[in-house]
């Protein structure tokens, strides 16, 4: 769905890009697992079935579904959840059998090898966290589903620009921000942007931060009962510090991109902004339903009910506050990716070795696009 | 030409590589440094603040550690002696790590439901305790403030149970009214384990004060001193709660309304149960606020005593412990009566319990032995009628609100 707001004037061609395809339904599938996931850690249903890789002694794939879709919550969701991990690796698989067929390009290669070491690594973790009931594991599994996530949609990103590359070759102009002077106008006001805020930086710590927050906000979730209160009171500080990281280079974004020729881009990163904000509401919606209203709150209200635990409600408030994360993770990708990572990603996957420095003597350093035309793959043409 | 500017200023900028695999790779370490070391089986914590109290040895705390195990289990492996009361298919369903049985029944619930709060052992000093307003119950001292028993006793079953339906409005403490009631029955059994648990281990602790010399330190190891002698005194309220109910005379059907708002009203501000000392003039609780409840205030007098010890040593575990197993003591005010907010229920009767035994553990006295149980009803009424009295409705001089104290 995001490649379709990035829609450019890409010439209709028979062939279908299947990398980008694969890529992007990889995307969907690790989506919904997240999302399966962030609600088994919600009802904490993790040890809703006992054994590994085995579904109650039958082969996973094999559990009578019925059984499965009517049986009880917990066992919907960790099941599911096995099901969908599964999908999401086979899905990684064939995502690696069509890229490396199609001669993808170095960064795309070495992402597409990253995701299938994570996507089997991630397995066995949830699979050890069953067999060893294990929270710490529990943790580390958390924190590598997001990564896999970001992974996934960068794959599909560049899968998409060098798909639109090889028809159109047009990419260079949409993919340079447009930097007319350091005193670039943002609406009325005139602020000097120093040169960093310009290009792919801010977007890639964007994407870092927000990933780090979902790391933070999965030491909260996991946090073992026996940890000291004053361990989760720091833990809970740097969660709150990340908030207001994420929302800082959330709007810095913004501002940077105000003045960008593509409006895709600037669409992109607003939308982002707005993400975020929703994202700070449902972080407050998760401690009132996790701890009650806060008492420095209490004397402006004080609902006349205790809240209700495991409702439907908070535990969509609560679980939706993870899934955000994640989405506003993936949106930051694209955003760095699309709009000038992407070189930068493809010169370091080729360590260096030619990306850097290598124009054509006017100057002008090759772009993303014009460097994947000239490779030795693309002979083919 | 724009073009080539904004690529020079980024070629100029080709140190990214670099710093980014920087990154990735304390990315790496900081993914890989929580998962090193597995999570260690939940364990039952020592009462630290009580053991350093009573000035224990290292040798007599390890003592208390290992009969308490004997006596009542572990976090996993729960066990309730006969003398107990208990009923140990129940705390089995509550106690161990959160998982599901072949039927697709929950085990570990108070694990998954109660433990980040109330902490494993029941000390109120689970992960996310620092951030609630009021603390967590304690349940270890045994002491709780909702109840149809008298001040001094143990809670019913029922009440419990209640307590857990409905939650307590206006703290953090949620309502279960989701899960099922064999699940709550289950819970409440724990509730009582982990207190029961918890009052035994006091009284072993204390126990070593009255020791002869001839003991050497140690408490006698025989069933009768540790199971006759401690726990089932301790048991045996527990048991007895269900006999202590409050007696409650009926509410005459055809009281007259008014004339009893107006009569509780009066008892209000009267002398005798001198509600208005600590609920204000106002009722919105601006009387005397400085006080503590129990729990806090074991600590700020146990901080008090630290501070003006000679014994530096003492001092120097005193304060270690205060670091680790407590939190920051906070006064308990009293309820603004005007908002309507009743922690331990709004009906009517249940204000008359709060009323006619005060609050267990809170500075709010009872109001039996100086008023009359008739009496006790009208002010109930007038409590009740506190959230929507409205200017000159009752009596001359109306009630000041928010507005006027700014
Ligand atoms: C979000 C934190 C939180 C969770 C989760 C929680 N509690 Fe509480 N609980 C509290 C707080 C705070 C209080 C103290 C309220 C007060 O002092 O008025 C409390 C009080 C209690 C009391 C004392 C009531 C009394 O009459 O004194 C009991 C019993 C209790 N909780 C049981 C449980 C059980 C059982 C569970 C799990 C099923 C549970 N709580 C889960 C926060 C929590
Ligand atoms: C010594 C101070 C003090 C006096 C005297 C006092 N109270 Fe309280 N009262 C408190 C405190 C403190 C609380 C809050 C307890 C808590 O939060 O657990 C409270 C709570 C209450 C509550 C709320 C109960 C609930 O379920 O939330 C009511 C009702 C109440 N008091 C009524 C009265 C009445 C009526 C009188 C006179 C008979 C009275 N109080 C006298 C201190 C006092």
């Amino acid at each position: 769905m995001a490649s379709a707001t990035i829609g450019t004037s890409s010439t209709a061609r028979s062939t279908v890009n299947w990398p980008c395809v694969v890529a992007w339904m990889l995307v969907a599938t690790t989506a919904l697992l997240l999302s399966f996931g962030a609600l088994v850690t919600t009802y904490d249903a993790a040890m809703a079935v006992p054994d590994w890789p085995g579904t109650f002694g039958h082969n996973m794939f094999l559990y009578p579904l019925v059984e499965w879709f009517w049986g009880p919550w917990d066992l919907f969701l960790e099941h599911g959840h096995r099901l969908l991990g599964a999908t999401a690796g086979l899905l990684s698989l064939v995502l690696a059998a069509v890229t490396f067929r199609r001669g993808a390009s170095p960064a795309v290669r070495w992402l597409v090898v990253a995701a299938v070491v994570l996507v089997v690594v991630q397995g066995a973790l949830g699979g050890l966290r069953v067999i060893l009931d294990d929270k710490t594991v529990a943790k580390v599994h958390a924190c590598t589903g997001p990564l896999f996530f970001a992974v996934a949609t960068a794959i599909a990103v560049l899968a998409g620009r060098q798909g639109r590359g090889e028809s159109s070759g047009s990419t260079t102009e949409r993919s340079e921000p447009v930097l007319h002077d350091p005193f670039v106008a943002v609406g009325s006001l005139s602020l000097p942007l120093p040169s960093w805020a310009v290009g792919a930086s801010l977007p890639t710590a964007l994407a870092v931060a927000a990933y780090l927050q979902l790391v933070a906000g999965a030491q909260l979730r996991h946090a073992d009962a026996t940890l000291a209160p004053s361990t989760f009171r720091w833990m809970v500080a740097i969660h709150l510090a990340g908030a207001a990281a994420v929302t800082v280079l959330s709007a810095l974004t913004v501002i940077a991109w105000q003045p960008h020729e593509s409006r895709a881009a600037r669409r992109w990163s607003l939308t982002i902004l707005a993400m975020v904000m929703g994202q700070l509401l449902l972080g407050g919606g998760a401690w009132l339903f996790t701890w009650g209203v806060p008492s420095w709150l209490q004397e402006a209200w004080a609902p006349a009910e205790a809240v209700l635990a495991r409702s439907p409600r908070g535990a969509a408030v609560i679980t939706g506050h993870v899934i955000l994360g994640m989405m506003i993770l993936g949106a930051a990708v694209v955003l760095a990716l699309e709009w000038g990572g992407a070189e930068r990603l493809e010169r370091i996957a080729r360590f260096g070795r030619q990306g850097r420095g290598r124009s054509d003597g006017t100057g002008k350093p090759l772009s993303g696009a014009v460097a994947l035309q000239t490779r030795p793959e693309r002979g083919a043409r | 030409m724009n073009l080539t500017t904004s690529a020079d200023v980024r070629h100029a900028r080709g140190q990214f590589p670099a710093w980014s695999v920087k990154i990735v790779l304390a990315l790496l370490v900081v993914i890989g440094g929580t998962g090193c070391g597995a999570t260690p089986p939940a364990w039952f914590r020592l009462n630290m603040v009580e053991a350093t109290k009573q000035k224990l040895t290292p040798d007599q705390e390890r003592q208390v550690a290992t009969l308490m195990t004997a006596m009542f289990g572990t976090p996993d492996d729960p066990v309730a002696l006969p003398e107990t009361g208990l009923d140990e298919a129940k705390l089995r369903l509550a106690a161990g790590p959160v998982r599901s049985d072949i039927v697709g029944r929950k085990n570990g619930l108070y694990r998954e439901h109660c433990a980040h709060c109330h902490g494993v052992t029941g000390d109120a000093l689970g992960p996310t305790a620092a951030f609630l307003n009021p603390y967590p119950r304690d349940y270890r001292p045994g002491i709780y403030k909702f109840k149809s028993t008298e001040r001094a006793d143990k809670p019913t079953h029922a009440d419990l149970t209640r307590i857990l339906k409905n939650g307590i409005p206006g703290t953090s403490m949620p309502s279960f009214a989701l899960l099922s009631e064999t699940q709550i029955d289950a819970l409440v059994e724990y509730v009582k384990y982990l207190s029961i648990r918890g009052e035994t281990e006091l009284g072993l602790m204390r126990a070593y004060f009255e020791l002869d010399d001839d003991a050497e330190g140690k408490l006698p190891e025989t069933r009768e001193f540790l199971v006759g002698e401690v726990l089932e005194p301790v048991a045996e309220k527990w048991k007895a709660a269900a006999d202590a109910l409050i007696p409650v005379p009926e509410m005459p059907a055809d009281i007259d309304m008014v004339a009893s708002i107006a009569k509780g009203r009066e008892l209000f501000y009267g002398d005798k149960a001198n509600c208005v000392k600590c609920h204000g003039p106002t009722g919105m609780g601006d009387g005397q606020a400085n006080d503590y409840d129990d729990w806090n205030k074991t600590i700020v007098e146990w901080t008090k005593e630290v501070v003006g010890t000679d014994d530096k040593q003492w001092a120097n575990r005193a304060h270690r412990v205060l670091d680790g197993d407590s939190l920051e003591p906070r006064t308990i005010p009293p309820r603004n009566l005007r908002r309507g907010i009743y922690r331990g229920g709004r009906r009517p009767l249940d204000l008359y319990y709060r009323i006619h035994a005060g609050i267990n553990g809170a500075p709010m006295p009872a109001a039996k032995g100086t008023v009359p149980p008739e009496d006790i009803w009208h002010i109930v009424n007038y409590v009740r009628s506190l959230p929507y009295e409205l200017d000159g409705e009752l009596g001359a001089d109306r009630p000041m609100v928010a507005r006027d104290r700014f």
